[in-house]
C-alpha cells in the first residue's frame, strides 16, 4: 500500500472517505445512507474530500523534498523552489500547480503497522507526518543533557531542552510541577495548604479580619452530601464487592425464567440453578475482569468456578486458570484472514465452538480449547429447559438445539431441523427490537431452551 | 479469502443451511477489505456490523463479530485493541441488557456495571492536568470570563461541570494578580450531578472549603454555595436510580433567582462545562415544551449573565441510530487513547484509569438506549446553532486568549495543536477536533 516515491509529485492513493465499506448487502443501503449522511460530520476524520498523499519513507526523512527539474537544487519548502524556479524563466508554466484549485490534502504514514496508516487517520499537513515519522518511527538522535530524554526531531529536543530544570513548582507536599497551571490547582486542593490555613487560624489575632471575607456558606440544610454522594452510588455498583452478589440474588429465579437467567448465564453453563451459583459469581468476575482487569487485583478468584458444564470440570474457562487475566490473553497478531479461517473452521468440524468458546481461546491466549469445548458441549446437552438464548450466545452449544453436536454453525447458535435459527438469542435479540410475540420460546426440540 | 471459506463451509450437515452463504450473516464480507493484520480500519468495518447487525436482529452475524473482535481486543495492547476491549464490553452489556437482569438489585436497571472508582481531589487535580483536554476548556474560559467581568467588583459563577471545581482554582490565581484589587468571588454549583466520572470521594462542600483556603491564602473575598436540593431530597436517592432525568427536574427547578441568591450587583458568570450534553434533547410532550436542554439555556439565559462559558467535546454521538453512533464513537475517541499512548506506558495506571472512563462513556452510549443513555453529546457546530437560535450571541476570544492557549498547549506533548473555527476555539491532537470552547451573551445584553 505504501507507494514508493523518488520525485516530489504526489500520489493520490485514495480519496478519503468517510464510509465503511459496507459488503453485507442485506445492510448494504441502509448503512451507506447513514453513513452517507455522516459523512462530512464524522468527527476525528479529515475533510473527505482531501486528496491522501502517502510519502515514502526516504521521502519522508530527506530535507530538501522538493528538488528543481532543471537544475537538481533542493529545498525544503515548496514555496522556495517556486521562487526559484522563477530565476529560470521557463518560457510556459510548467506543472503549475497553483492554478488548479487548492485542494486540501492529508497525508498518511508509509509504515504499515502505523495508526497514521490509514487515510481516516491521516495528518492534515507534511510536516505533521514528518514529525510524526520521525518520532514514532525514526531513531532517537538527540538528547537532553540535563535528563537524558531523547528525540528523534530536533525541534522537539529543543523545546524540550529549554524548559528541563528550569522551571519548577514545588508544592509543600513535595510534590514537583513542570507547569504553572498544574501547580495552582494542585496547590489548591493539596493538604498542605490546609494544614497551613489551620494552623494560621489558631493564631488569635489575625483571623478577626478575615472571616467575614471567608465564608462558606451551604444554603442547603438538609445534608447535600448525603444526598449528592448517595445518588452517585444509587446509580452506580461502585464496589466490585457487591458483585458476587447479584447473580446470588437472581440465582434462584433461573430455572424455567428465561428473563432472570440470561445475564447470570451469559458466561455460565446451562445447567440447573443449583450450579449457577459458582457460575454466575464467575460470570461478575468475568465483567470485573473484563473492565479493569489491571486495576484490580481480584480477577477470576475462583477460575474454576468459571464453569460452563458443570459436573464436567474441565471448562471454557479452565484455560484461563493459567492465565489468570482476562485482558492480557488476546492474540494481536492473529491476522484477520486467520481469524476468518479459523471462525470458519469451528463450524465446518461442528466443533461447536461458542462465541464463549472463541473467547476461552482468547482467554487463554492461544490455546485451542478444542478439546475442552467438545467435553463441555457433551454436557451441556443435559440441560433441562431454561434460559433463552443469550446463554447460548455465550455457551454457544450446538447441542441446545438438537440430539446432535454436529449440526450447527460455529456460533452455536443452532440451525435446527427445519433451517430456522433456533432462537433463544435471536428471540432474545428481537425482544430487542419489540419484535417477538412475547418472549424468548421455548422449543421442544432444544432441549436446553 | 472467500472460496477459502465457502469450501471449508460446505461439510456442516446438510439440514443447516451453511451461515456463511447467507447474506446476512456473511463474516466474511464483514471481513472482506481487511487484509493483514486487523487494524482500525478492519475495526471499524467490523463495529459497523456488529452494529448494524444488532439493529437488524442478525444475531449470527453480531456474535461472530463479537468473536472476531473479541480476538482483538486487549486492555494492555496498543490504542486499537484497548479501544476494542471498551467497546466489546458495550456490545456485550448492550446485548445482555435486553433482558431485564436481577443485577438490577433495586429492581431498575443499573445505569452502567463498570466499577467506578473515586478519587481524592489531589488525585482529580492530576488527572485532569494529564493531558489538556480538561485544561484547555479551562484556560479558555477563565480567560473569556476575566476579560467580561473586567470592572464588576463583584463575580457570581455558576458552575455546571463534571470536574468538580478542578477549573477554579487557576482563576482565582489570575484574580489574585490583577493589578487593581481582585473582586469578590463567589461559586454556586448545583447539587447533583450526572453520575459519571470523575468521581471524588467528597463531598462539594469539601471541594469548596479548599478553593476557599486557596482564596484565602490569595486574599480574594469568596463564598462557595452549593444550591439547596429539593425538599424531596429522600425520594431522590431512590428514584434517581431509575431515572437519570429526576434530578434533571430538579435542576431545573433551582435556577432561579432567590434559590441561586443572585445578588444586583454581581456580574454573572454561567459556565456550562461537559453538562450540556447531559440534559436530554427529546421534545416535551406537546410541540410547545421544549427539550430539556433548551429549557435549561432559556431559563439561564432569563438570569441575565454577563458571559456564558460553553465547552465541550466536538463530536456528534446522540445520532438515534446505533450504527451512526458506534463509527462516530470509534472515529472520536481513538483521539484520546492514541493521545494516552503517545506519552504514557502500556501499563500506566493513570492511562488505564482514564482509558476506563473513557470505556464508561462508550458503554453508556453503546450499551443503553431510552433515558438510560445519558451521553447525548453534540458537536460545536451544533451547540453554536443552537446557542443562536436560544438568543445567545457569541463573544469571540481575544488575541490575548489564543496566545495563553497557545502557551498552555506548548507546554504539553507536541502533537496538541489548536484553531479557530468562527468563533469557536478548538483543541486539536494531531489536527483532529478534540474539544470546543465558545462564549455566549444573551442577545441584546448591554456591557
Amino acid at each position: 500500500m505504501p507507494v514508493e516515491l523518488e520525485n516530489s509529485s504526489p500520489v493520490t492513493v485514495s480519496t478519503a472517505s468517510g464510509e465503511a465499506s459496507v459488503t453485507s448487502s442485506g445492510n448494504q443501503t441502509a448503512i451507506q445512507a447513514a453513513t452517507q449522511k455522516k459523512k462530512r460530520n464524522l468527527p476525528g476524520m479529515p475533510d473527505p474530500d482531501a486528496e491522501v498523499i502517502a510519502l515514502s519513507p526516504k521521502t519522508l526523512m530527506t530535507t530538501n523534498r522538493f528538488v528543481c527539474e532543471i537544475c537538481k537544487k533542493g529545498f525544503q519548502r515548496d514555496q522556495n523552489l517556486q521562487l526559484h524556479r522563477r530565476g529560470h524563466n521557463l518560457p510556459w508554466k510548467l506543472r503549475q500547480r497553483s492554478s488548479k484549485e487548492v485542494r486540501k490534502r492529508v497525508y498518511v504514514c508509509p509504515e504499515a503497522s502505523c495508526v497514521h496508516h490509514h487515510p481516516s487517520r491521516a495528518l492534515g499537513d507534511l510536516t505533521g507526518i514528518k514529525k510524526h515519522f520521525s518520532r514514532k518511527h525514526g531513531e532517537k538522535k538527540w538528547k537532553c543533557d540535563k535528563c537524558s530524554k531523547k528525540y528523534a526531531v530536533q525541534s522537539d529536543w529543543k523545546a524540550h531542552s529549554k524548559t528541563c530544570g528550569t522551571r519548577e513548582y514545588r508544592c509543600d507536599c513535595g510534590t514537583l510541577f513542570s507547569r504553572r497551571d498544574s501547580f495552582i490547582t494542585h496547590r489548591a486542593f493539596c493538604d498542605a495548604l490546609a494544614e497551613e490555613s489551620a494552623r494560621a487560624q489558631t493564631v488569635p489575632n489575625s483571623n478577626s479580619e478575615e472571616d467575614p471575607k471567608l465564608q462558606i456558606v451551604a444554603t442547603s440544610s438538609p445534608p447535600p452530601p448525603a444526598s449528592s454522594s448517595t445518588i452517585i452510588s444509587a446509580v452506580l455498583p461502585i464496589q466490585t464487592p457487591e458483585l458476587p452478589e447479584n447473580p446470588t440474588g437472581f440465582r434462584s429465579g433461573v430455572n424455567g425464567n428465561s428473563s432472570n437467567s440470561v445475564f447470570a448465564s451469559l458466561f455460565a453453563s446451562a445447567t440447573a440453578a443449583g450450579n449457577l451459583q459458582p457460575q454466575s459469581a464467575a460470570f461478575s468476575d468475568l465483567i470485573c475482569a473484563m473492565a479493569c482487569s489491571e486495576r484490580q487485583t481480584h480477577i477470576a478468584p475462583e477460575p474454576t468456578s468459571l464453569c460452563l458444564s458443570s459436573t464436567n470440570g474441565s471448562s471454557l474457562f479452565a484455560a484461563a486458570q493459567d492465565r489468570r487475566q482476562y485482558a492480557s490473553a488476546s492474540q494481536p497478531g492473529m491476522s484477520a484472514t486467520a481469524l476468518l479461517q479459523k471462525a470458519a473452521q469451528m463450524g465446518a468440524t461442528a466443533t461447536n465452538a461458542s462465541l464463549l468458546r472463541g473467547l476461552g481461546i482468547a482467554l487463554s491466549g492461544g490455546s485451542s480449547g478444542q478439546d475442552e469445548s467438545l467435553q463441555w458441549n457433551h454436557h451441556v446437552e443435559v440441560e433441562g429447559g431454561s434460559g433463552p438464548g443469550l446463554r447460548e450466545l455465550m455457551m454457544g452449544s450446538s447441542s441446545l438445539f438438537g440430539p446432535k453436536p454436529t449440526t450447527l454453525d460455529f456460533l452455536g447458535l443452532g440451525m435446527n431441523g427445519g433451517g430456522a435459527p433456533v432462537g433463544g438469542f435471536s428471540a432474545l435479540i428481537k425482544s430487542m427490537g419489540g419484535g417477538l410475540d412475547g418472549g424468548p420460546e421455548i422449543k421442544p426440540n432444544s432441549s436446553l431452551l | 479469502m472467500n472460496t477459502e471459506l465457502r469450501s471449508n463451509t460446505t461439510p456442516i450437515s446438510p439440514p443447516s443451511p451453511s451461515i456463511f452463504n447467507t447474506p446476512q450473516s456473511s463474516l466474511s464480507g464483514a471481513l472482506k477489505g481487511c487484509l493483514g493484520s486487523l487494524d482500525g480500519a478492519c475495526i471499524e468495518k467490523l463495529l459497523l456490523h456488529c452494529a448494524s447487525a444488532l439493529e437488524s436482529n442478525d444475531v449470527t452475524l453480531a456474535q461472530q463479530v463479537m468473536w472476531v473482535l473479541n480476538n482483538v481486543a486487549s486492555s494492555v495492547g496498543d490504542p486499537n485493541q484497548r479501544l476494542t476491549s471498551w467497546f466489546l464490553r458495550a456490545l456485550i452489556s448492550r446485548v445482555s441488557s435486553v433482558c431485564p437482569t436481577a443485577m438490577n438489585l433495586h429492581g431498575s436497571p443499573t445505569l452502567q456495571r463498570t466499577p467506578v472508582r473515586s478519587m481524592s481531589v489531589t488525585e482529580l487535580a492530576g488527572y485532569v492536568d494529564l493531558i489538556p483536554w480538561h485544561r484547555f476548556g479551562f484556560c479558555a474560559s477563565n480567560s473569556a470570563i476575566l476579560k467580561a467581568i473586567q470592572g464588576y467588583p463583584k463575580v457570581h459563577i455558576l458552575d455546571f461541570s463534571i470536574t468538580h471545581c478542578m477549573q477554579w482554582p487557576t482563576l482565582i490565581d489570575a484574580l489574585a494578580k490583577r493589578p487593581e484589587a481582585p473582586p469578590s468571588l463567589r461559586i454556586t454549583v448545583p447539587s447533583c450531578r450526572p453520575p459519571v466520572p470523575p468521581l471524588l470521594n467528597v463531598s462539594s462542600e469539601q471541594v469548596g472549603l479548599r478553593l476557599a483556603n486557596f482564596a484565602k491564602s490569595r486574599d480574594v473575598p469568596f463564598e462557595f454555595h452549593v444550591i439547596d436540593s429539593s425538599s424531596s431530597s429522600t425520594s431522590s436517592d431512590v428514584l434517581a436510580a431509575e431515572s437519570s432525568s429526576f434530578h434533571l427536574e430538579s435542576l431545573l427547578g433551582q435556577l432561579n433567582p432567590s434559590m441561586l441568591d443572585l445578588r444586583d450587583d454581581e456580574a454573572l458568570v454561567i459556565n456550562c462545562q461537559n453538562l450540556l450534553r447531559y440534559l436530554p434533547d427529546e421534545p416535551g410532550e406537546s410541540n410547545q415544551n421544549p427539550s430539556f436542554r433548551n429549557a435549561f439555556l432559556e431559563i439561564i439565559k432569563g438570569l441575565n449573565p454577563c458571559v456564558v462559558t460553553v465547552v465541550d467535546e466536538d463530536a456528534d454521538m446522540d445520532a438515534s441510530s446505533l450504527t451512526s453512533r458506534m463509527i462516530a464513537c470509534f472515529n472520536y475517541l481513538w483521539i484520546l487513547f492514541d493521545a494516552l499512548e503517545t506519552f504514557l506506558p502500556k501499563d500506566s495506571w493513570q492511562r488505564m484509569e482514564y482509558e476506563a472512563d473513557v470505556g464508561h462513556k462508550i458503554e453508556n452510549i453503546i450499551g443503553f438506549e431510552g433515558l438510560q443513555r445519558i451521553e447525548r453529546l453534540e458537536s460545536g457546530v451544533r451547540l453554536a446553532q443552537r446557542m443562536k437560535n436560544s438568543n445567545f450571541q457569541s463573544i469571540p476570544f481575544c488575541e490575548e486568549t489564543v496566545r495563553e492557549v497557545k502557551f498552555l498547549l506548548d507546554e504539553h506533548a507536541s502533537g496538541w495543536g489548536m484553531k479557530r473555527e468562527e468563533d469557536m476555539l478548538v483543541l486539536t491532537w494531531k489536527g483532529h477536533n478534540s474539544v470546543f470552547a465558545t462564549a455566549w451573551a444573551p442577545s441584546g445584553f448591554d456591557d
